[in-house]
């Protein structure tokens, strides 16, 4: 078996349709939400770096450092905005987030 | 080695950025200090950021550079991101303008609201000057960062709250998935500059394992842009957020980003990916035909006025894909002369939304009803709307009839006539929801008459300057038509010299 790049990439986008998925079937809460966010940037994250080692360049790498640092800020975030959701609510389940419809 | 030409080239967005450091060093110590009695500062800074806009504006528009590239093919600046930062810079000044009596009305005093709204706008002129992917994603996160927060702006609100985190989702899930489609982008070429993606796909346009992981590659990145501008079939949160959020960041986020991610999109279509339009082209027009369908029919229903604003902003949205799907010059060259007339529009009802709420219980407008016989109390406002719903439905000799009305040329023009056909009868029913808000303020009856708290100052003037030029367009449209098409003439011109170079 010759391991060259498409098996790599079966990996990394398995990955970004596992953490897609993770956003389309989740039913329990939102902490599942911010973490197949994450997920799907981190399968961002070896798709770059795949194709950088296999192009033999450099700029895939170094997107790969800035997404991660955007990831870490993006994570933040959510989570700030998780907490004051949950001050005023008192539950984080999906169901529970109706108020505005229509 | 030198920094210089970065300087004088990226002037607006460093100046920009310093000054919002200072601006939130100013706003901590000064609202944190005894000896002023902890002052609430957002009426202040609202005024600073005003004129700190204005600075912006001369710095963008009197640039000495031409055709700039910076940072190392970074970023880019030419005659048409001068044009689209200086018309999200007086769109920006006029949502802050409407939203100070607004922030006291609603009692929204946190001063960050403004400083965060800054740096959305710095991140939006970043995004329109990038022109390497690395760029675009971290000005498009840093753009939507600010937007998230500004959302949840409301803490005690449970609606804000909620649309604060729908947005966030929403947000983060379409950036993972305009990112997925970067990485593919540089996977199959090795390529992260647009402008070298134009030649390389110029170059080899028929190698079968390229063009079909570009193809995927364009698909993601298509799919994440759409999600940003709310456009069908990505819509779905749209309202909710625009009904949640704070009206004055509404007005902002209805408007302003908008621009931002057209202008990339511009980019990306007309410039990046140029050479498999074809393949976008079909996304555009089916988009468009299922937004301005789904965006009439959707603002049909509705009760609550942001709602129907917001549907009527996913049908505009659809006018705009129908203009970019056409390939020609005079698409594009149609399609930013509706957005300039669109975005003066947009401004204006949110600036009637702002403005009238009700002395006796300090009631805000949130239903469609509310806004009955509202001309009993306050004539000249009952006249500024029905020139400003009118604008929007499209009826001459208002500016919104003429802008319309070049995107339906530039459709048949390139045989495009499907769409033209289901667009008009489409117009045709929009026009009823803009009809009625006019019929509630002159003609309904209601037993009861309001009387409003009076209508202030800024936005008076904003207001009145507005409808005049709604007025005016159909007799003097030169300043908008042919200033539009001598800026997108040096986009065409750009490409022109990156193919034979």
């Amino acid at each position: 078996m010759i391991l060259d790049q498409t098996k790599y990439l079966f990996i990394t986008t398995f990955l970004f349709l596992i953490g897609l998925s993770g956003i389309f079937l989740n039913r329990k809460n939102i902490i599942i939400l911010l973490m197949s966010v994450e997920l799907m940037l981190l399968a961002i994250n070896f798709n770059l770096i795949v194709f950088s080692v296999f192009l033999d360049d450099i700029l895939g790498q170094l997107f790969a450092l800035l997404i991660l640092t955007v990831a870490a800020s993006e994570s933040a975030i959510g989570l700030a905005i998780l907490i004051i959701y949950y001050r005023i609510r008192g539950a984080i389940a999906i169901e529970l987030i109706n108020l505005i419809k229509g | 080695m030198s920094f210089k030409v970065e300087l004088i080239a990226m002037a607006p967005e460093i100046f920009l950025i310093s000054i919002i450091q200072y601006l939130i060093i100013y706003g901590v110590i000064c609202t944190t200090s005894s000896y002023l009695n902890y002052p609430i500062l957002v009426n202040n800074l609202s005024w600073l950021s005003l004129q700190v806009l204005f600075f912006l504006g001369l710095l963008t528009s009197y640039n000495p550079l031409t055709y700039t590239l910076t940072f190392n093919d970074l970023l880019i600046l030419d005659e048409f991101s001068i044009f689209i930062k200086t018309i999200i810079i007086i769109t920006t000044a006029c949502t802050i303008l409407i939203s100070v009596k607004y922030n006291h009305f609603e009692r929204i005093n946190a001063f960050e609201s403004i400083i965060l709204l800054l740096l959305a706008v710095t991140g939006i002129l970043l995004l329109i000057s990038s022109f390497n992917l690395i760029s675009i994603y971290l000005a498009i996160e840093l753009q939507s960062f600010c937007l998230y927060i500004l959302a949840a702006l409301n803490r005690t609100s449970e609606f804000s709250t909620e649309a604060g985190l729908k947005y966030f989702v929403l947000g983060a899930f379409s950036s993972g998935l305009l990112l997925f489609g970067l990485s593919l982008v540089y996977g199959f070429t090795g390529i992260l500059n647009l402008g070298d993606l134009f030649q390389f796909l110029c170059v080899n346009p028929y190698n079968l394992h390229i063009i079909n992981g570009i193809n995927l590659a364009s698909l993601f990145i298509l799919t994440g842009l759409l999600f940003k501008l709310s456009a069908v079939p990505f819509h779905l949160w749209a309202p909710d957020i625009y009904e949640g959020a704070p009206t004055t960041i509404t007005a902002f986020f209805a408007s302003v980003p908008k621009i931002g991610i057209l202008a990339l999109l511009t980019r990306f279509a007309y410039l990046g990916f140029y050479d498999i339009f074809f393949s976008w082209q079909e996304l555009f027009v089916i988009s468009a035909i299922c937004s301005i369908l789904l965006g009439t029919f959707g603002a049909l229903m509705q009760l609550k006025l942001k709602r129907l604003l917001a549907y009527s902003a996913i049908g505009h949205m659809g006018f705009m894909l129908m203009g970019f799907s056409c390939g020609c010059f005079e698409g594009i060259h149609a399609t930013f002369v509706y957005i300039v007339l669109y975005m003066m529009m947009a401004v204006l009802s949110f600036t009637f939304l702002l403005g009238i709420y009700r002395k006796k219980r300090l009631t805000r407008l949130n239903y469609l009803k509310d806004l009955t016989i509202l001309t009993n109390s306050n004539p000249l406002i009952g006249l500024s709307i029905a020139l400003t719903f009118f604008s929007m439905a499209g009826i001459p000799p208002l500016a919104g009839f003429f802008s319309k009305m070049f995107l339906f040329i530039v459709a048949i023009q390139s045989s495009m006539y499907t769409i033209a056909i289901i667009v008009v009868i489409t117009s045709v029913i929009s026009c009823f929801y803009y009809i009625r808000v006019i019929k509630l303020v002159f003609f309904d009856a209601n037993y009861l008459w309001v009387t409003l708290v009076r209508f202030d100052r800024e936005k008076s003037i904003l207001v009145s300057v507005i409808t005049t030029f709604l007025l005016c367009f159909a007799i003097y449209p030169l300043p908008i038509v042919y200033g539009v098409q001598n800026i997108l003439y040096f986009l065409v011109r750009n490409q022109f010299d990156l193919f034979y170079t």
